[in-house]
């Protein structure tokens, strides 16, 4: 089986834990060790070895290579000192066993122990490995997960004879295969006296090579008796009810039963309901005479947020304070790049503001456990079950071909064999665990791609996206409800704004602003800079200065457009082609300085209609627009939920026909 | 008489990933990005051209070929002259979706007489080694599905890709010739939907 040269891996799990706060020196209180555990043939000679995959669970330090998770890239044709690592576990012939890999990143090079594990390692300092024949006992706690305990006997010594080795936490799940691994070649019995300590006996090597023969199909039974044990199997088995869910492709669901008229625009006016809005006869309408908004405030950016002016608005404990303030700043001027890594979590609403440092780092290692719990149930599907699993295999059939697509010119995601690339998969397919319903829908991965940037970190960038999925989720559901309201509520805008302009584009069949759409959908990622996309998004996550201002920052664009577009009298393709070639030309800005400047404007507006209040949220903001912001955990899909076509309700067809959201104007 | 330039709208239709942009980008700029992004949205390159004689303006549209987004993209078939149906010969599921694509398509083009319509079959990615569709499979189902006209192109090295428009081309003039012998009306067809782009003519 095994090649001579090479050890062979029989088993490898990752995800698995030492708390080093059990750790009776006490420093490091609070360090979780995150690394995997193996079990490996050398010659014969079994070994049980663990690796810590980082320092600690401290995600600020990210690192050069993971290993393969997937079918992405191939790890074995990294260069240099990272296709080290990896080239082993791919001999691991258990391939369900290799399941939850964390992929992350080192700053510094890696230091490779060649494969020895050498103690005097600084980063390895929690590595150790041990032969099998040198065991004792293991001794098996639960604790909410299970924990093994590992006793050598005593004439071994494998690194600190003295010093017992650190328990290990299966917090991924995995002890009982690694233990049932382990069961082909060694006996593990029962103490007589504590039925939670197994004996270890290492049969003589003729003996344990008939054992492992035997015991192949005997353990092959028990993988599959405790699959189904196993509290995700659970999970799993409650998502393949919905395999039998038809995609029904082709068949129009818009049920567009009346052959659609001519123009493209009343097609589309079908298929976003409720856009017709210049029916003013139609009841429920908010008729309103022309509203004269007055001089737009000119307004001035400022520099980014640098980190020291980060650190002052901090108390010693870690805790945020002067909040209304600091995010008054971030909305005048961003923040540093040396300061979103940090700042992000805030305003995305990962970490609560008013949260100390320690409740932080509780905090992150409870969601790495989550993730990882998360990504396993992924990460475990059997070749045989996805190919039971329609829906799944589509989630990752297009999060592949997406992954290859996004940011390629980026460094971060450039090239073939960048690790980047993999995070980006690994993290959708774990969203499509967190949110099966919805799954993978393209635009996601632009929306990941800067988050995971920025957080150079797998775990922290997935809650960081789910965050804004919260926000975001709308545009992609099966309707696209977020979609069409945010398009209904920006036609308000710009009629209130420039009522001129808006009849010239509905005098061009464009009076719906289709061509916004991918502004909408993904947040003008694809329109502006990388960097610009930084900038722009962390303003609007201040949520400052009113509700919904990312449509304020479609209408200051379009208002830069306007002039062109009118005197070139340019018709419904021209328009959609002149927007589209935006792209990468737009000043940011410039942008929000005129966007700032429009929602001073507005405000300022005495009789505002109240469509237009509801949109921007004047209204509810009385209430002190929560500066302090109370730090909780966002709520799921807050804005868009609540902006729906200003009032709450779901759907506008309904929402049109029975209350008084639509507003018409009358020149 | 004068030089008459026809405004055509061709539309590019198939699974997501197949290589629509990239096809309609090697056609109009003669350039291929492997660095390009996947499709959000609705977009259209112009192309000029010169087919036997007629001077041509075909416009191309370009759809994301994702599911979810149907019904953004279905709005704008209607008005299509030509349908380029496209899979790509390395992806199995993209060939056997062209049904789904062409029933799609006539559906929401409205399409008047479906058995007539120019549809040109695109099995792209030539290049790549690792086949998963035959050339008899394709041209097979062209056959039985009307005869269509099939072009296997490579978006990548440029093989056969101009070469698969300008039969677009054709099919639609030979149509248009057809009904406009049944229906003699003026023949110079610029701006034959009110709103569509500006072509210059002579
Ligand atoms: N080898 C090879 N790769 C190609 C070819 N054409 C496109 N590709 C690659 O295939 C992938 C998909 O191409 P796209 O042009 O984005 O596909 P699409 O059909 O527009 O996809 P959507 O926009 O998602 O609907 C890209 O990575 C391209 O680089 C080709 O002829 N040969
Ligand atoms: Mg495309």
């Amino acid at each position: 089986m095994a090649e001579e040269t090479v050890q062979k891996v029989v088993f490898e799990h990752e995800g698995v834990f030492i708390h080093s706060s059990s750790d009776e020196d006490g420093i490091e209180q609070d360090l979780l060790v995150s690394g995997s555990l193996r079990i490996v043939d050398k010659d014969g000679e079994i070994f049980v070895e663990y690796r810590p995959l980082e320092d600690t669970v401290d995600p600020s330090n990210m690192l050069c290579a993971g290993k393969d998770s997937s079918s992405v890239m191939e790890w074995a044709q990294c260069p240099g000192d990272r296709s080290h690592q990896l080239l082993e576990t791919q001999q691991s012939y258990e391939t369900e066993w290799d399941m939850v890999n964390a992929v992350s990143f080192k700053r510094r090079p890696c230091t490779n122990g060649e494969g020895s594990l050498n103690h005097s390692h600084e980063r390895s300092r929690w590595a150790f490995t041990f032969s099998v024949s040198d065991l004792r006992s293991i001794t098996v706690k639960e604790e909410g997960w299970s924990f093994l305990l590992f006793k050598l006997k005593d004439s071994s010594s494998p690194s600190s004879p003295s010093s017992p080795l650190p328990a290990l936490h299966f917090h991924q799940g995995g002890s009982r295969e690694f233990l049932d691994s382990l069961r082909r070649f060694a006996l593990l019995s029962e103490a007589p006296d504590d039925e939670t300590c197994l004996l270890v006996s290492t049969p003589n090597k003729a003996l344990s090579q008939s054992f492992e023969n035997l015991l192949d199909d005997n353990n092959f039974g028990l993988v599959h008796q405790k699959f189904r044990k196993d509290p995700y199997v659970t999970t799993l088995g409650s998502f393949s009810k919905v395999t039998n869910y038809i995609f029904d492709a082709f068949r129009g669901t818009e049920e567009q039963h009346q052959r659609p008229p001519e123009e493209v625009a009343d097609l589309l006016g079908e298929v976003i309901p409720g856009l017709e809005i210049n029916q003013q006869e139609e009841p429920g309408f908010e008729v309103i005479t022309r509203i004269d908004l007055g001089a737009r405030p000119q307004v001035t950016r400022r520099e980014p947020l640098s980190a020291e002016d980060w650190t002052k608005h901090q108390d010693p404990e870690g805790r945020m304070i002067k909040i209304r303030h600091l995010k008054q700043v971030i909305f005048k001027g961003g923040l540093c790049h040396a300061v979103r890594k940090e700042a992000w979590k805030f305003l995305l609403g990962y970490f609560p503001w008013d949260s100390t440092l320690e409740e932080r780092k509780a905090l992150q290692r409870n969601k790495t456990d989550e993730y990882f719990r998360m990504k396993l149930q992924w990460k475990s599907v059997s070749e045989e079950q996805e190919r039971r699993n329609s829906r799944l295999r589509d989630y990752r059939s297009l999060i592949e071909k997406d992954v290859n697509r996004t940011d390629r010119t980026n460094r971060f995601y450039e090239g073939i064999d960048n690790p980047g690339l993999v995070l980006l998969h690994d993290i959708l397919m774990t969203y499509c665990m967190y949110d099966f319903d919805l799954g993978y829908v393209q635009g996601m991965s632009d929306l990941l791609s800067p988050i995971l940037y920025v957080m150079e970190n797998e775990v922290d960038a997935f809650w960081c996206f789910v965050s804004f999925m919260d926000q975001m989720h709308q545009n992609f559901e099966e309707q696209m409800q977020g979609m069409k309201t945010q398009l209904i509520q920006l036609s308000t805008l710009l009629r209130l704004l420039d009522l001129a302009f808006w009849n010239y584009l509905e005098s061009q069949d464009s009076g719906y602003l289709y061509f916004c759409f991918r502004w909408l959908l993904i947040r003008f990622k694809r329109e502006l800079s990388f960097q610009d996309v930084l900038r722009l998004w962390e303003v609007m996550w201040t949520g400052l200065p009113c509700q919904n201002f990312h449509l304020l920052v479609c209408c200051a664009i379009l208002d830069s457009e306007k002039q062109k577009i009118m005197e070139e009298n340019y018709g419904f393709n021209e328009i959609l082609k002149h927007i589209n070639e935006l792209s990468m030309k737009l000043d940011i800005e410039e942008i929000l300085q005129k966007a700032e400047g429009i929602s001073l404007q507005i405000r300022s507006c005495k009789d505002l209609p109240e469509s237009v209040s509801n949109i921007l949220g004047f209204h509810t903001e009385v209430s002190g627009s929560d500066p302090t912001d109370p730090g909780s955990r966002p709520a799921p899909r807050p804005a868009q939920r609540q902006d729906a076509c200003s009032n709450g309700h779901g759907h506008l067809r309904e929402t049109g026909s029975h209350n008084s959201c639509k507003v018409a104007f009358i020149s | 008489m004068t030089t008459k330039t026809s405004l055509l709208k061709v539309i590019l239709l198939g699974d997501g990933g197949v290589g629509k942009s990239s096809i309609m980008n090697r056609y109009v700029t003669n350039k291929f990005d492997a660095h390009l992004f996947h499709t959000i949205g609705v977009e259209f390159l112009n192309k000029d051209l010169e087919v036997d004689g007629h001077q041509v303006t075909l416009q191309i549209w370009d759809t994301a070929g994702q599911e979810r987004f149907r019904s953004l993209r279905t709005p704008f078939y209607r008005g299509s002259d030509c349908c380029l149906l496209t899979f790509s010969v390395d992806d199995n599921q993209s060939f056997l979706n062209l049904g789904n694509w062409k029933k799609e398509f006539i559906y929401y083009a409205d399409v008047k007489e479906p058995e007539k319509f120019p549809f040109v079959v695109l099995g792209n990615k030539l290049d790549v080694t690792e086949r998963q569709v035959s050339a008899e499979e394709a041209q097979q189902w062209c056959q039985e599905n009307g005869d269509y006209p099939y072009y296997e192109t490579s978006a990548k090295d440029a093989t056969n890709v101009a070469i698969a428009f300008e039969e677009a081309v054709r099919r639609v003039l030979a149509m248009d010739e057809r009904t406009d012998h049944l229906i003699p009306t003026d023949t110079v067809k610029l701006h034959r939907k009110p709103r569509s782009a500006t072509t210059c003519c002579s």
